[in-house]
């Protein structure tokens, strides 16, 4: 079963087209990467889908729902992660991920949030006002916030942005796990490896089209490159070091 | 630092439509002063009035102290002023705070305080006043801005270095003025303008001089430092059962000036009605309600309090949440409330050390309504971002336009209560209530009109 179809999905600002056309189907259990260079769309292809912006035109389905006609249905169900985007300054992750539990009604706010906070390492700074907090941990934070409520279908805009090497190998290991046991993730990045380490299936847009998909597991990370830079352009890739 | 302030307000502002602001500020103020001078309010009393706002909004300008470069970057994303250089550059603190004080006194001279006198002017020549007595009220004006910028830039530099300090300068201020010892307007730019003699002007000036020295001197840039407001404001928010009043209450509380600069901004205010009262009663003979001038004019300055509980929010930010903005705007407005209503109530009983409890009683029944009307109109206009749109020149005029509605005929009914008092009494509470449920409709309104907008943009 799909868990996210679009037809014809189109946005434009203004005479800007941000996407054009974005026909795509994600299965269940799928570790989908929408990878692109900057400015592609895939930020806006995210807010479509989650019912943060409403299309010029085309449709598209989420979880079963409709994002123009039912986003609060959308955003109950599903988890996001912005590319920017920090807790509340002057709330500590601890008050912060209450308050995300408490608007999307979690039973058990307490017990989720230490839980997460122990995953994602960031227990000894649980009661810190987020302010003094570096990039990383804030980021941390607002991982468990996408996850907190433990969503079917998650969509996390540069997924390893600011993380250290270590946490970025157990985010990722947190990642397929959950994808391991059904759930869906949609992650939009312009960095090749973490689509090639990452990703059951993988888009790659260009100039607000959907220009190729592939299945990158069979494929080297110099491969999918490879690949990405024939659809896109050298100038395009990038491969973090 | 003069273009970067003029790029700053254009960009976030409203783009090129920004430049016509100055002339909605002459527009509005030529606009205000021929309606107070069909009360019969001479137009002396109206330049003192006008001197009065411009102190204020050089107080209000003056707390830069207050708003640390995280408080800018929350409010404006990543964004890195030239005064912030210190850090990079071989630039002391105290030299780039005085080109900043200076820079504000010209820009906003040129942006705001000239178009006030010109529109002030215009009316006040046609009726009799002459051109030279305007010039000396815009040299006053200039002033007086001045002299606020660096009252609220020395208090804060003083507060920074010993709380008690600034507490005790505050206290003995005060004291000074309601004693009566010394007329403390005689020592403000204002006696340029009221004595019109070279002792006057020199009078006036030196203190703004010293203040604004002592300012630069004393002001010591720092992180925030949060962890002890974090203590000593959790235990009487915390347990606020609304999350999103809760969110709003807590980073008010736990930001630069915590919950002080809701009662610094609002305490301005009622210094400014104070003055103004009595400036009216000695230039017109008779005395306005206190009730209703206090309940109405701490009511408008509530807007400051709907910009301090919606600085940290993020406008996209919601609609991530399965939250409609129709709750986001009631769980807002409830910390409004409680901040502003509290900080009013508290300032109308300060007034009954002056004026009969009974009449600022009027006041306690005045105040929720316009409150709640100053909230309806900013969330209906401005959003979750009343900073960011309230200096767009066309929503600037037509958010003028909804206080004045309200506003006007209220002070006129404080002016005219010897006329009738019960039935202008009776009028001004029901108008304020009759207000606030107007104000209650728009907020309900603002939450489904800025959802719709967000989505669609």
């Amino acid at each position: 079963m799909a868990a996210i179809e679009t037809t014809g999905l189109t946005r434009r600002f203004g005479d800007v087209t941000a996407l054009s056309n974005l026909s795509l189907t994600v299965e269940e259990g799928a570790l989908f990467g929408l990878l692109g260079p900057n400015g592609s769309g895939k930020t806006t292809t995210i807010e479509l889908l989650t019912g943060q912006r409403e299309p010029t035109s085309g449709t598209a389905r989420v979880v079963g729902r409709d994002p123009v006609t039912d986003p609060m249905g959308v955003t109950a169900a599903i988890g996001i992660l912005p590319e920017r985007e920090d807790p509340p300054s002057f709330l500590t992750p601890r008050e912060y991920l209450s308050f995300v539990a408490e608007v999307r009604d979690v039973s058990d706010p307490d017990q989720r949030i230490e839980a997460w906070a122990d995953r994602l390492e960031f227990a000894g700074i649980l009661d810190a006002l987020s302010t003094g907090l570096s990039e990383g941990e804030r980021q941390r934070v607002m991982l468990a916030a996408a996850f907190l409520h433990d969503p079917d279908l998650v969509f996390i805009d540069e997924p390893l942005v600011n993380l250290d090497p270590i946490m970025q190998e157990r985010v990722k290991r947190r990642l397929a796990d959950y994808c391991a046991r059904g759930n869906t993730l949609f992650l939009s990045t312009h960095y090749v490896d973490v689509a090639a380490e990452l990703c059951t299936h993988v888009g790659i847009v260009d100039d607000g089209r959907l220009v190729a998909e592939c299945d990158p597991r069979g494929m080297s990370e110099d491969e999918l490159l490879e690949y990405f830079v024939a659809e896109v352009g050298d100038e395009s890739a990038e491969v973090r070091t | 630092m003069l273009r970067e302030e003029w790029r700053l307000h254009s960009h976030l502002f409203g783009g090129p439509r920004f430049a016509a602001f100055p002339l909605v500020v002459a527009v509005l103020t030529g606009i205000g002063t021929w309606l107070l001078s069909v009360t019969g309010t001479p137009p002396a009393s109206v330049a003192g009035g006008l001197v009065g706002l411009v102190g204020f909004f050089g107080l209000q300008v003056g707390t830069i102290g207050l708003v640390g470069r995280d408080a800018l970057r929350d409010v404006l994303g990543d964004v890195t002023l030239l005064v912030f250089s210190a850090r990079t550059l071989p630039l002391s603190w105290q030299r780039l705070l005085a080109t900043f004080l200076l820079k504000d006194v010209c820009y906003y001279a040129g942006l705001v305080l000239t178009p006030v006198v010109l529109g002030y002017g215009v009316v006040a020549v046609a009726s009799g006043v002459t051109p030279g007595s305007v010039a000396l009220l815009w040299l006053s004006a200039i002033g007086t801005f001045a002299f606020g910028a660096s009252l609220s830039l020395a208090l804060v530099a003083l507060a920074g270095r010993r709380r008690l300090a600034a507490l005790g300068a505050l206290v003995a201020g005060t004291a000074t003025v309601v004693s009566g010892v010394v007329d403390p307007v005689a020592y403000t730019p204002y006696a340029l303008y009221a004595e019109g003699t070279l002792s006057g002007a020199v009078r006036g000036l030196v203190p703004t001089a010293v203040l604004a020295a002592l300012g630069v001197a004393l002001f010591e840039p720092g992180d925030d430092d949060s962890s002890g407001r974090h203590r000593a404001t959790e235990r009487l928010f915390t347990s606020v059962s609304d999350p999103l009043a809760r969110r709003s209450l807590l980073s008010v509380a736990r930001s630069s000036g915590s919950v002080w600069k809701v009662a610094f901004s609002m305490g301005v205010l009622f210094a400014v009605t104070a003055l103004l009262l009595g400036q009216v009663t000695a230039g017109t003979g008779t005395a306005p309600h206190p009730g209703i001038a206090f309940g109405t004019l701490l009511g408008l300055g509530a807007f400051t309090t709907y910009s301090w509980v919606t600085q940290f929010d993020s406008p996209r930010e919601y609609l991530r949440f399965p939250v409609t903005y129709a709750t986001v705007f009631a769980g807002t407005m409830r910390a409004y409330l409680v901040l502003s209503l509290v900080a009013g109530i508290g300032y109308l009983a300060v007034a009954a050390l002056w004026f009969p409890v009974g009449r600022l009683a009027v006041g306690a029944l005045v105040l929720p309504g316009v409150a709640v009307y100053v909230f309806g109109v900013s969330a209906y206009l401005t959003g979750l971002a009343p900073n960011e749109l309230l200096f767009d020149t066309a929503l600037f005029a037509v958010f003028g336009a909804a206080l004045a509605a309200l506003a006007v005929p209220l002070l006129v009914a404080a002016l005219v209560v010897s006329v009738a008092p019960q039935p202008v009494v009776g009028g001004a509470v029901t108008l304020s209530i009759g207000a606030g449920v107007v104000g209650w409709l728009l907020a309900r309104r603002a939450g489904p009109r800025w959802e719709r907008r967000l989505r669609t943009a």
